[in-house]
């Protein structure tokens, strides 16, 4: 029996050791389901290597598992918020422009809100944010704003997304504040809002109120595009639209950690995600939006001109990228609390 | 007297609690609206997507490699130890219980960092090895808690019956006590495997670049998968299992 062990184990350690000396491997460290596979084989034909993806489930779960001493990867792809606590802790390497000879595609406007705006750490991927997915022939005279979740013909047809954030942050965009605010005065105005909100809607929810829609049980939700494009996909009577006053805007950046092996391998990777066919492809594939300019000039018509897909250039100025607060995170959380514990 | 149709009622509850939700997952891979909250008519496009997805096959079959390897390792340092623990009563051996009991009642998180922390202290490379004896870990105790079980109501006086007649004692638990106590061995066996084969926390602490299993896929999934091609997974799964399950009780019933 021990034998057989032994014999298998020394199987598994050959297969590895052929599998690591043959070609040069690139590590990435991604969501599941994120990146068109032909761009994968694609770059694995041009430069001889093997892409080898490997998957977290929350940007706190690759926090705790790299901060504890975790290495072996050459690229993390994710969210910024999560790439501003782990550049402060001195875990990523510097970026060299002067390496991605597509950096140049990347939208100016977009780095004016970015967290990272010289790039000096991270790369943008892709982006996406919240908005209002609403039923076309329930909702009567649609106005793209927040002040929706105020309309009392569609009470307890409404949902909000179960997200202190973005919860919190609407109600400020709705007053006209930025949705990192730490204010006390706009963060009270905001909790008054949200409160009022509460009574005119069913309940805070994430997934259930998507299905809710579809199904024809809510008509108007707050949500995130990407979700809004699968549930129009599904049912046409739907749609999408970013309320005027702005919106949150999650990105997810391409960032190179100091314990990467393959340094050199992952800005090559980085520069073939930048070319603009290959990040039209991604975008296709994953129906978000990248903020790359030559990639977005040759998506498809009906792509760029769909509101779920890229919001205006005026709402775009106005929006925020949401920020890790650190200890100020408390302050939300202490107003979520309340909100939700309130009659 | 009649008899009561409570247990008859108690029975068919319990059959649609436990095999509703299966046909509820296969049934909607079959479902054309990814959210399954709607029949949107009859299609076979997450069985085709599934199988041209590279990566669920991969993490599938590390998954299979490290149950199947860390069970076999585990069925046998388990039996050792629950012989251990059933023939001496030593205070070593009450230190060794301790041990044995600590990975089943310890959070999973903090096996999973601890494991973690100390793998990089010794600069061990993460992959499918540290993954395998991180489920060893964990899937011993498991074993040793159903071997022993088994070994309570075992009648030590059929290994001193072999002893008389001329065994040694090593001799005696190989012929005598292994056969008889097989069936709990593989019963640990086969909650290892399970164990192994759905762990999501600690094997994605322990894992390392390209190993991921088939439940970090999954779980990953979450944000921006389809969770159809997990239901089509899933719906292949099932049908597999019940038919090794048949074929294998019709095997055993023409003996």
């Amino acid at each position: 029996m021990m034998k057989r062990i032994l014999s298998i184990l020394a199987i598994m350690t050959a297969v590895a050791s052929i599998s690591c000396s043959r070609q040069k491997e690139l590590h990435v460290f991604i969501w599941a389901d994120y990146m068109n596979n032909d761009v994968i084989t694609a770059f694995e034909k041009n430069e001889n290597c093997r892409v080898v993806m490997d998957f977290f489930d929350s940007n706190e779960a690759l926090y705790a598992k790299v901060k504890a001493g975790a290495t072996g990867y050459d690229l993390y792809i994710c969210s910024s918020y999560m790439v501003n606590i782990m550049n402060d802790q001195k875990m990523l390497q510097s970026i060299d422009l002067w390496k991605l000879k597509n950096i140049g595609n990347i939208d100016p406007e977009y780095l004016k809100i970015s967290l990272d705006p010289a790039m000096s750490h991270s790369v943008p991927y892709m982006m996406s944010f919240a908005g209002i997915a609403y039923n076309t022939e329930k909702v009567k005279n649609f106005v793209p704003t927040w002040g929706m979740l105020d309309r009392s013909d569609l009470k307890g047809r409404i949902t909000l997304l179960n997200d202190l954030r973005e919860t919190i942050g609407a109600a400020l965009k709705f007053n006209g504040c930025n949705y990192n605010s730490l204010n006390p005065a706009e963060l009270d105005k905001a909790r008054q809002t949200v409160l009022r909100w509460k009574k005119n809607i069913a309940k805070f929810d994430v997934d259930e109120a998507k299905r809710g829609l579809e199904a024809g049980e809510f008509f108007l939700i707050h949500t995130y595009n990407g979700d809004a494009l699968q549930i129009i996909s599904q049912n046409p009577k739907i749609a999408f639209a970013v309320p005027r006053e702005g919106t949150s805007i999650s990105v997810d950046d391409m960032v190179i950690p100091t314990s990467a092996v393959n340094a050199d391998l992952a800005y090559r990777f980085i520069d073939h995600l930048l070319d603009p066919e290959v990040c039209s492809k991604n975008m296709e594939y994953i129906s978000y939006l990248a903020p790359n300019l030559a990639a977005q000039k040759i998506m498809p018509k009906d792509f760029m001109q769909n509101p779920a897909v890229l919001p205006s250039k005026e709402i775009l100025k106005k929006s925020d990228i949401l920020k890790d607060l650190g200890a100020d995170n408390a302050t939300y959380s202490k107003i979520w609390d309340e909100i939700k514990s309130a009659e | 007297m009649r008899r009561s149709r409570i247990p008859f009622y108690l029975l068919v509850g319990m059959l649609v609690f436990l095999y509703l939700p299966l046909i509820i997952v296969i049934v909607n891979s079959f479902n054309m609206s990814r959210y399954g909250g709607q029949w949107g008519g009859f299609t076979l496009k997450w069985y085709s997507r599934l199988f041209s997805d590279r990566t669920i096959w991969y993490a599938l079959g590390n998954s299979l490699l490290i149950a199947l390897t860390s069970t076999v390792t585990s069925m046998v340092l388990g039996t050792t130890a629950a012989i251990a623990l059933y023939r001496f009563k030593t205070r070593l051996q009450s230190a060794h219980r301790l041990f044995i009991h600590l990975p089943l009642v310890m959070p999973d998180i903090l096996v999973g960092i601890s494991l973690l922390l100390f793998f990089v202290a010794l600069k061990v490379r993460l992959g499918l090895f540290t993954i395998y004896l991180a489920h060893v870990t964990f899937c011993i105790s498991y074993v040793a808690m159903v071997v022993l079980g088994r070994l309570q109501d075992f009648n030590y006086a059929v290994i001193e019956a072999a002893m008389d007649l001329g065994a040694s004692w090593p001799a005696a638990i190989r012929k005598v006590m292994i056969p008889m106590i097989t069936p709990g061995i593989m019963a640990g066996g086969l909650l290892a495997f399970t164990l192994s084969i759905d762990d999501f926390v600690i094997t994605f602490f322990v894992s390392g670049p390209g190993s991921a299993t088939l439940p970090l896929y999954i779980y990953s999934m979450i944000r921006h998968g389809s969770p159809m091609v997990i239901n089509a997974l899933t719906g292949i799964f099932i049908v597999f299992t019940f038919t090794v399950v048949t074929i294998s009780k019709k095997l055993l019933e023409e003996k």
